[in-house]
């Protein structure tokens, strides 16, 4: 469970927002949508652990994240995966290079099964045989796509995904709904920021809880599916 | 896989085709470094150039038999600052004399040979100090069967001090090839931490620590740097050896190859190795920190 308690946020000389309460319970897929500018990647960062609340703090299993251990919000950032809104920072590397770089941050492991399971994650984001391609080639989609695979190469416990669904594009929403839906029966926690929620899934999530200037969707589980597939 | 990364030689996870250039290059100049290290320790700079050409005379008395006279000169060969001392009876004296001075036989006209025998003594070229030198010529001056003992005390004080002064010129360059080194590595790591910047704050957003991250960075570029200053020691050692005994002038000037294997001179090596990875570690910290103030 993450719990964030009154968060607030100052910035850029004012107050962006203050008292916010969530809670993401495990092994679910959350949505979150927001207006520009409303502060969504900075939420997802803050629950993270990596920037510091200027008000509340956040609890993961009933530990703080800021006013606890440094240990335990570092543990925590190893066992979570990120895909940031897409930059032109990773541009000299290959689309290889990220898994590479993934599982680096995952402790390694052989090179065989890395190599295996990159293929596999590839595949399934439909990006094939991709991985001599550098990242300057990409389009905005399949970089979004790349980064995502790359991440689950480590098997993370929590997603944190900033921009993925609008940046993957609707070709792909089919794809992301399945994935999402399978990391949750897992055991995964998934948290998206998007500006907006499609419509289908929307549907299926029904109402969303309103958190500040956000809306908090929970997507349905496999179990609580309607009829047809969303996306 | 585990939870805890292994972040040991992580630039080169990352970044092999550039460090694979890096490390060629500095296996280079560790060679030339090392060649000139060694040089530098077997010469002792000109040390060995001047014990070459300096000589101590002593001048026996012209009634000392020749068998007393090898006596003496292996007594002076037993003093700890000599090399060699050899003594040349009056007849080889006199050949010496003419050859240096041809048409000068009519000296020797009544038969006589005008020349007494004398011991030539050489000083051991770490040993070549007003001191050791003056510590030899009083024992020869001691000795009832010297006459006269000619060692060039009015000269010598100003030879030994271009000596060293010339022995210090040549430190001062190794000194200043390995101060650009440090400079150029400095450059070189700072570039690389910039380059990989993107890689590491990816690992950082994924609960690296940062100073681990900088620890093992310049760990592994210490054990890196360690082992390229010791493979290239070894191989300047390897060409000097060969250059040694291909040209066997050299010797005068630089030493025995046998002297590479001395355990003083692989000392040495070991020191040099273990400064390299010092200065690599040093310059590891050095570029990761100048990355880091560069991007905040």
């Amino acid at each position: 469970m993450i719990e964030g308690f009154r968060l607030g946020v100052y910035s850029r000389g004012t107050t962006l927002w203050d008292g916010l309460d969530f809670a993401f319970g495990d092994a679910t897929a959350w949505f979150v949508t927001g207006p520009p500018s409303s502060g969504k990647t900075l939420l997802l960062s803050i629950l993270r652990g990596e920037r510091r609340p200027d008000a509340g703090d956040v609890l993961v299993s009933g530990e703080s994240l800021y006013r606890g251990n440094a240990a335990l919000a570092r543990a925590w950032r190893a066992s979570c995966g990120y895909i940031p809104e897409q930059t032109v920072a990773d541009e000299r590397l290959t689309v290889g290079d990220l898994f590479r770089r993934s599982a680096l941050a995952g402790g390694g492991g052989r090179e065989t099964e890395r190599k295996e399971r990159t293929d596999r994650l590839l595949e399934m984001v439909g990006l094939r045989g991709t991985s001599a391609w550098r990242i300057s080639e990409l389009s905005i989609s399949e970089r979004v796509r790349a980064c995502l695979a790359a991440e689950l190469l480590r098997g993370p416990k929590v997603l944190f995904c900033d921009g993925l669904v609008a940046g993957a594009g609707v070709p792909s929403w089919e794809m992301l709904w399945g994935l999402f839906r399978a990391l949750a029966r897992e055991g995964n926690t998934v948290i998206l920021a998007e500006r907006r929620i499609p419509e289908r899934w929307a549907l299926a999530a029904g109402d969303p809880e309103p958190v500040g200037p956000f809306r908090v969707y929970r997507l349905p589980g496999p179990a609580a599916e309607p009829k047809g597939e969303p996306g | 896989m585990s939870e805890r990364p292994s972040l040991w030689w992580i630039d080169w996870r990352l970044s092999p085709g550039p460090l694979v250039r890096e490390t060629i290059g500095r296996f280079l100049l560790f060679c030339l470094l090392g060649f000139a290290l060694l040089t530098l320790l077997l010469s002792g700079g000109v040390s060995r150039i001047l014990a070459d050409r300096y000589a101590i005379t002593a001048v026996l008395r012209a009634e000392v038999p020749s068998g007393e006279g090898e006596g003496l000169a292996r007594k002076a060969a037993a003093l700890p600052p000599v090399r060699s001392a050899t003594y040349r009876d009056p007849e080889t004296a006199w050949k010496e004399f003419l050859r240096s001075y041809p048409g000068l036989d009519p000296l020797r006209g009544a038969g006589e040979n005008p020349l007494p025998g004398y011991i030539e003594i050489r000083i051991r070229h770490d040993r070549l100090t007003e001191e050791d030198v003056e510590f030899v010529v009083s024992a020869l001056r001691a000795v009832s069967q010297v006459d006269q003992v000619l060692a060039g005390e009015e000269w010598l004080p100003r030879l030994l001090s271009a000596g060293r002064l010339a022995s210090w010129a040549c430190w001062g360059i190794f000194g200043a090839f390995l101060a650009g080194f440090f400079l150029f590595a400095r450059l070189q790591e700072r570039a690389r931490a910039v380059a990989l910047a993107g890689d590491f704050a990816f690992l950082a957003e994924r609960g690296v620590s940062a100073g681990r991250l900088a620890f093992l960075r310049a760990a592994g570029a210490a054990l890196s740097g360690f082992l390229l200053a010791a493979l290239g020691a070894a191989a300047g050692g390897g060409a000097l050896f060969l250059s040694l005994r291909k040209f066997p002038i050299l010797e005068r000037v630089i030493g025995s190859p046998a002297d590479l294997l001395l355990p003083r001179t692989i000392a040495s090596a070991a020191l040099f190795s273990i400064g390299v990875a010092l200065l690599c570690s040093a310059t590891s910290l050095l570029g990761w920190s100048a990355a880091r103030a560069g991007r905040k």
